[in-house]
């Protein structure tokens, strides 16, 4: 289990972290989210020791984390990097025992994971003749191979090509379920959302809304509402309406308790209706209220 | 896992790292099979020239002149070949195009070619003077034995008040070769560990390193993989350049005359002053973020250095002067200066004390600020970073 504890960090005159705080149980995928700027980066370097926070703490299963813990966490930064003239096997497996794994054991968790992510046969090449995609993919095998019990991703799915990110997704769902943590930052909502069980949103420095998923959806006073009528786009015109941007059909946010009824009777007297789904909101939805735009 | 083991790890994949790329293969190779081609040059270059001086005689000849000279040069611990020549004109001639030194026309005129020697002079104006007074004494029916009575010269004992000593003129020697590898290791190895610094932070890989090792552990393996191998391509050459030597005739150098315990202290000295430089090349490394910046940061660098060597001499010529005893305490110098100091005879061991503790803690300081400054410096990728806001940002 992992536990950020009331963080605050000062850039000089930026605050960067104002009592950030959230709980991702073991085993569990955590989309961590947030604005440009919020403080996820930051967040996730006070976990690994980069940034010293002026106050708050770290737990790891209830203890304060050091050197000897980190060790057992794997880390993808926002800043990618890797030695751009070393071979690709050869740095994977530097890093791995630099996590403290034996030869043995890092050279097969490596043939593994370059396996696993599509790099099978590319191990002998050099970082820079690799493709932007798979440097991407060297990438997440470096946070992987070690065999970490906490994997924080910072946008891992940026860059990667839909199936890409599919066996992503699907990788990251079989580690949680043999029991490792995750936290990952990403900007591709719909993408958390069929990821993740549990979110954070950060904006500020302050962690806004944490919890799991659903909990969330079904606390939120928010649905949605999706509606298709024949002959365009056609919004109620209601107090409380919110409309919102999707694909297709009119999509807009209403109170929990809005008077159903009444607005698909307005609906089907507005033309012959296609679809009508009320239904708890979005991920997209909670970011936009949580965040206040 | 321990900190030792990886710090282990990082040495090592900066040895073999640095050892595989082409470059460095390319340059060492090169290196190497110039210097053993000195030897062979030097040789060949030497082999056509006699050291013997040729002396030319023309005009009227002499008795005993020719068997005198060569007496003389003995004397004199030179060594000749004479000449004859049946005319001034063509003597002349070959002392123009060099076939000769030095002609002596009849008995009384000596020529050079364009300036003289009083060494040569000095042999022929006595050998001239010799002969003519034992031609004389024989005339006057002298014998062999009383004729040289007069004529040898009489046995004149050199001496000198102060004996000079071979032995610390190596030392000495041998400890401002010291100075002089010490100064060109540093400048090379300590730019690879600076120029290693910035490209992890160019490649942007560092933050993946420090989320698993701390930031004294990358320095610390980076000055011990790349001091290792400039250790190594130390051996290789001194190894080159002694085969070159054996070529060239050059193994003069009396290596027993220098000493196990000078040797030793060299070696000591060599890597407690690479292991100091090679931190504040990191640390100075550790303030910018692309290569193309780091040459201005390099002149801090070199700036302590260029004294060292200076020093140095300085200590070779007058190794109890005021300026070389002060540096030869001082971390930044000690490693230059106190070898020289110690070969010499010189240096007090309360000195030599100081000068190891002081160097040491020296080091040991910049560990921990090159740490401070590789952590807060990491984060920043634009441009150079000052290192006061290094500093700064790794104290917050």
């Amino acid at each position: 289990m992992l536990e950020l504890v009331d963080l605050n960090k000062r850039f000089g005159d930026v605050v960067a972290l104002a009592g950030a705080a959230f709980v991702v149980e073991r085993g569990r995928i955590l989309g961590f989210l947030g604005p440009n700027g919020a403080g996820k980066t930051t967040a996730m370097r006070v976990v690994f020791g980069l940034v010293r926070p002026d106050a708050g703490s770290v737990l790891w299963n209830g203890g304060p984390v050091g050197p000897a813990e980190r060790l057992r966490f794997g880390y993808m930064p926002e800043e990618r990097g890797l030695y751009p003239k070393m071979k690709v096997h050869d740095q994977l497996v530097h890093f791995s025992r630099l996590s403290g794994l034996s030869k043995t054991e890092a050279n097969e968790s490596v043939d593994h994971w370059l396996d696993v992510l599509g790099l099978a046969g590319r191990g002998d090449a050099k970082l820079d003749d690799l493709s932007h995609g798979n440097q991407q993919r060297a990438q997440l095998a470096a946070a992987l191979a070690p065999n970490p019990e906490l994997l924080i991703l910072d946008e891992p799915f940026a860059g990667l090509d839909p199936i890409g990110v599919e066996s992503l997704a699907a990788t990251l769902r079989e580690l949680a379920s043999e029991g490792v943590t995750i936290v990952f930052s990403s900007h591709q909502l719909d993408l958390v959302e069929d990821v993740c069980q549990d979110v954070a949103i950060i904006n500020e420095g302050r962690v806004v809304l944490s919890g799991r998923l659903d909990d969330i959806k079904n606390r939120s006073t928010k649905r949605r509402l999706t509606i298709d009528v024949d002959g365009g786009a056609w919004i109620p015109d209601s107090p409380g309406v919110e409309v919102v941007d999707g694909p297709g059909p009119a999509h807009c946010v209403v109170e929990s308790d809005a008077p159903v009824a009444d607005l698909l009777a307005a609906a089907n007297a507005a033309g012959a209706v296609n679809r009508f789904v009320f239904e708890p909101p979005r991920l997209t939805d909670l970011f936009r209220e949580a965040v206040g735009s | 896992m321990k900190p030792w083991s990886q710090v282990a790890l990082l040495a090592k994949r900066e040895f073999l790292e640095r050892a595989r790329s082409k470059p460095f293969l390319i340059t060492m190779s090169l290196l190497t099979v110039a210097i053993l081609a000195i030897g062979p040059v030097i040789s060949m270059l030497s082999s056509g020239e006699s050291e013997a001086t040729k002396i030319g005689l023309a005009g009227e000849e002499l008795p005993g002149i020719e068997q005198e000279l060569y007496e003389q040069a003995v004397l004199f611990d030179m060594e000749i070949e004479v000449d004859r020549f049946s005319t001034r004109a063509e003597a002349e001639t070959a002392l123009t195009d060099g076939q000769v030194a030095v002609v002596l026309v009849d008995r009384t005129e000596i020529v050079f070619h364009t300036s003289g020697s009083s060494q040569v002079t000095g042999l022929i104006h006595n050998a001239v003077d010799t002969t003519l007074k034992t031609n004389a004494l024989t005339e006057l029916g002298l014998s062999d034995d009383e004729i040289a009575l007069v004529v040898e010269p009489v046995p004149v004992e050199v001496t000198t008040l102060e004996e000079q000593n071979a032995q610390e003129e190596a030392k000495r020697g041998a400890a401002f070769v010291g100075a002089i590898f010490l100064y060109i290791s540093i400048i090379m190895f300590g730019q690879f560990v600076a120029m290693g610094t910035v490209e992890e932070k160019q490649n942007r890989v560092v933050e993946v390193i420090l989320s698993r090792v701390r930031p004294w552990q990358v320095l610390v393996g980076k000055v011990l993989g790349i001091g290792l191998l400039g250790l190594m391509q130390l051996i290789v050459f001194a190894g080159a350049a002694y085969v070159s030597a054996q070529f060239a005739d050059l193994t003069d150098i009396d290596v027993a005359a220098i000493g196990l315990p000078v040797i030793a202290s060299l070696l000591f000295w060599f890597i407690l002053g690479y292991t100091f430089y090679a931190f504040l090349y990191a640390a100075v490394g550790s303030t910018v973020s692309r290569q193309e910046d780091l040459q201005g940061a390099l002149m801090l660098p070199i700036a302590l250095i260029l004294p060292g060597y200076l020093l140095a001499i300085f200590a070779a010529e007058d190794p109890d002067a005021l300026l070389p005893t002060v540096a030869s305490l001082l971390p930044p110098w000690a490693p230059f200066v106190m070898p020289v100091r110690i070969a010499a005879g010189s240096a007090q061991p309360w000195e030599v004390v100081v000068a190891v503790v002081g160097t040491v803690l020296g080091a040991i300081a910049l560990v921990w600020i090159g740490s401070r400054v590789y952590s807060g410096a990491l984060l920043r990728t634009g441009g150079k970073t000052s290192l006061r806001e290094a500093w700064k940002a790794a104290v917050e």
